[in-house]
C-alpha cells in the first residue's frame, strides 16, 4: 500500500471564544489530522498524530467563523525533555526570525512592521514581551505567508509521542497569543 | 374641556421627533486581543448636520438639547460576533439612560431623554459585552454630549 | 487558508435622503486592519488586501470579499431576519385580540368604545406597500427606532429599512481584478443577499470601484405609505500586495522538521 506522501494537521479554533475566555480550551480549539494512520485524539487539543518518516507534516489554522484572524504562530517541538534547553538552542521557529536570517539583506516588511511596530509595542504590556526579545515585530502580514509543513525526520523514535508547542495568534494584542502544548506526532512503527 | 383639549395636539409633537442614534461599531476580536475599546471603537449619530463631532472615534460629541432622546445602539465589525452595550456612564442630573429591548427580541438597545445640559460638555462612558467575556469593557477614552 | 474579507458599509440613510448623496454620509469599515487598510470608520476606506504566490508564481490563497450594508440610526441587523413583517403580523394579532375584547364587552361597561376603536386603530399601526418593481422592503409595517410600529396619523421618526446594493462596478471590475456578483445566502444577518467577490492579487496596485447603493424614502401618496428607491453611488478602493509564501520552520523551501 503506497504511503499518503502528506499529511496535513488543522487547527479550527474559535477565536472570539478563545480570546473572550483567555484560553485554547473549553472547547476553542479542535485538531484534526488525515493521515493514513490511526491518530487518536481527533477534534481536541490532544490530538496525536501518528506519522511516517520521509511524509510532510503540514499545519494550518482556521478560524470557526471564517471572518475572524487566526495564524500560527510558532510551532516548537518540545519532545520527552524540557522545553527550557529547546529555547535556547533556537528550537523556537517564527517566521519573521527565519526569515531575517534567510535574507539579511532582505527590505524589511512593508510599512506594517517598521511604522507602526513602535507605537502598538508601546500599547502592549508584559505579556507579549518575550516574542520581541529579538527585537523584530512578526506582522500579521508575515505570519499570514507562512506555510508550516516539515518533513518527519528518520531518526524519530517510533511508537513514543513526540509533543509541540503551538502557538495561535488572533489579532494583534497582549492577550491575542495563546497556546497548547498537548498534540503531538508520533511516528509509526516501521512494520505498520 | 375643549379649552383644555388643545395642548394635547402638541404634546406628541414632542415625543414623535426622530432620537438620536449613537452607534458604536465594536471591533469585537480587536477588543478581546487587548481588553481595550482603544483602536476598536468607531461612534457616530444621526445629528452630524446639526453639529455633532468626532465621528469614527469614540470621542464622538453629540449635539443635544434638553428633551432629546437618545439612542444607544452596538454593532459588531464581525458579525457572528457578539456585543451589547452592559451600561452607561453619565452624571444623573443630565441622562439616565436605560436598556430596553427590540419587542419581540433579546436584542438590547439603550435609551435615555436629555434632562439638562450645564454649560460645558457632559462626558459620558459606554461599557461593552463583547463576545462571551462575563466581564465588560469599558470604554478607554470618554465621548460626549454638547449643548 | 485566509479569512474571509468583509466590507461594512455604514450608511446615515436620513441624511443621505436629505443629501440626496452618499458623501459624507457614508462610513465603510473591512477585517483587515491588521493587514494594512487606511481610513476604517470614513468614506475614504482603502482595503488592503494581500495576496500570496508560490515559487512557480502560481496564486497561493483566493481571497473572498464580501460587501455588507447597514444603516446608521435604523433597526440594528441583529434583529432576525423579516423582523417588520414578524412585528406587523404580531401587532395585528394584538389588535384582533382587543377587538375581540371590546366586542365580547357587557354593553355600559368601560369607556367611549369609539375611543377605544380609535386606540386600537393607532395600535395597528401603518402599513407600507412594497414596491414590486425593485427587490425594495417586504410589504410591512413602518417600525420607529425602537421597534415599535409608527401609528398612521403620526410623524413619528420611522427607522428606515437597510440600504441594497445594485451594482459593483468601475475599475477594479474592468481590470477585472474583482468579479463581484450577487448571491443569496443563508446567512440570517444579510437578509438572505449578499454581494461578494473574489479577488486577482497577481497584478498588485490601487484600483478603485463604485458601488451603486438603493436607500428607501417614506412618501405617503393619499392614505398609502409606499417606500420609494433613491439610488445613489459611493466610491472606495483596493490595495492589492502579493509576496511569496515562506516555510514557517525554514524561512525558505520546504526540510525536515526541525525536531530539535
Amino acid at each position: 500500500m503506497a504511503v499518503k506522501q502528506k499529511v496535513n494537521i488543522v487547527a479550527v479554533v474559535d477565536v472570539i471564544g478563545a480570546l473572550s475566555d483567555g484560553t485554547l480550551g473549553n472547547g476553542n480549539l479542535c485538531l484534526i489530522d488525515d493521515g493514513p494512520y490511526d491518530s487518536r485524539g481527533q477534534g481536541t487539543p490532544q490530538l496525536e498524530t501518528v506519522v511516517a518518516p520521509g511524509q510532510t507534516v503540514q499545519w494550518t489554522a482556521l478560524a470557526v467563523d471564517l471572518q475572524t484572524p487566526v495564524e500560527i504562530k510558532s510551532i516548537t517541538f518540545v519532545g520527552q525533555d524540557d522545553d527550557t534547553s529547546h529555547r535556547g538552542n533556537g528550537a523556537a521557529h517564527r517566521p519573521h526570525e527565519s526569515a531575517q536570517q534567510q535574507h539579511p539583506g532582505q527590505r524589511p516588511q512593508s510599512r506594517r512592521s517598521s511604522g507602526s511596530s513602535q507605537g502598538l509595542a508601546q500599547d502592549r504590556d508584559n505579556g507579549d514581551v518575550a516574542h520581541q526579545a529579538n527585537g523584530h515585530k512578526e506582522t500579521y502580514e508575515n505570519l499570514e505567508l507562512a506555510v508550516w509543513s516539515g518533513v518527519v525526520p528518520y531518526h524519530l523514535t517510533p511508537g513514543t509521542p513526540l509533543k509541540y508547542r503551538l502557538e495561535l495568534q488572533m489579532y494583534e494584542g497582549p492577550r491575542s497569543t495563546l497556546t497548547v502544548e498537548s498534540a503531538a506526532l508520533v511516528a509509526t512503527t516501521p512494520q505498520q | 374641556m375643549t379649552t383644555k383639549a388643545k395642548p394635547r395636539t402638541t404634546t406628541p409633537r414632542i415625543t414623535n421627533k426622530r432620537p438620536i442614534s449613537i452607534s458604536a461599531v465594536v471591533d469585537a476580536v480587536g477588543v478581546l486581543a487587548s481588553l481595550s475599546t482603544r483602536g476598536h471603537v468607531y461612534l457616530y449619530d444621526t445629528n452630524r448636520t446639526a453639529g455633532s463631532t468626532g465621528f469614527g472615534t469614540e470621542q464622538l460629541r453629540t449635539k443635544v438639547k434638553a428633551g432629546d432622546t437618545l439612542l444607544w445602539s452596538p454593532l459588531a465589525l464581525e458579525c457572528e460576533a457578539y456585543v451589547a452595550i452592559d451600561g452607561i456612564e453619565i452624571d444623573p442630573a443630565v441622562a439616565e439612560p436605560v436598556r430596553k429591548v427590540y419587542p419581540g427580541t433579546d436584542v438590547s438597545y439603550w435609551t435615555a431623554t436629555v434632562k439638562s445640559l450645564p454649560g460645558e460638555e457632559v462626558p459620558y462612558r459606554i461599557r461593552y459585552r463583547v463576545g462571551t467575556r462575563t466581564e465588560p469593557v469599558t470604554s478607554d477614552q470618554s465621548s460626549f454630549l454638547i449643548g | 487558508m485566509p479569512q474571509q474579507l468583509a466590507i461594512i458599509v455604514l450608511v446615515d440613510v436620513g441624511n443621505a435622503l436629505e443629501a440626496k448623496s452618499l458623501e459624507d454620509n457614508t462610513y465603510l469599515f473591512d477585517n483587515m486592519k491588521l493587514q494594512g487598510s487606511e481610513n476604517e470608520g470614513t468614506g475614504k476606506l482603502v482595503t488592503a488586501i494581500n495576496g500570496s504566490y508560490w515559487s512557480d508564481g502560481s496564486q497561493a490563497s483566493e481571497q473572498v470579499l464580501n460587501w455588507l450594508p447597514y444603516s446608521l440610526g435604523s433597526l440594528p441587523p441583529t434583529v432576525p431576519r423579516g423582523y417588520e413583517v414578524e412585528r406587523a403580523r404580531q401587532t395585528d394579532q394584538k389588535a384582533l385580540a382587543d377587538l375581540e375584547a371590546l366586542v365580547n364587552r357587557p354593553a355600559g361597561q368601560g369607556a367611549d368604545p369609539s375611543a377605544d376603536l380609535a386606540q386600537i386603530q393607532r395600535s395597528v399601526g401603518t402599513r407600507v406597500k412594497s414596491n414590486r418593481r425593485n427587490r425594495g422592503p417586504a410589504a410591512a409595517k413602518i417600525l420607529d427606532l425602537t421597534g415599535k410600529v409608527v401609528p398612521a396619523d403620526s410623524s413619528a421618526a420611522h427607522s428606515y429599512p437597510a440600504p441594497v446594493i445594485t451594482d459593483i462596478y468601475g475599475e477594479a471590475v474592468d481590470e477585472k481584478i474583482i468579479y463581484p456578483a450577487e448571491y443569496g445566502s443563508p446567512d440570517l444577518v444579510t437578509d438572505g443577499w449578499y454581494w461578494s467577490a473574489t479577488v486577482d492579487t497577481s497584478r498588485p496596485g490601487t484600483y478603485a470601484y463604485t458601488m451603486k447603493i438603493q436607500l428607501h424614502k417614506l412618501v405617503e401618496s393619499g392614505t398609502e405609505a409606499l417606500w420609494e428607491p433613491v439610488n445613489l453611488t459611493c466610491e472606495s478602493w483596493l490595495r492589492i500586495t502579493s509576496e511569496p509564501k515562506r516555510n514557517g520552520f525554514t524561512g525558505a523551501g520546504l526540510g525536515l522538521l526541525p525536531l530539535s
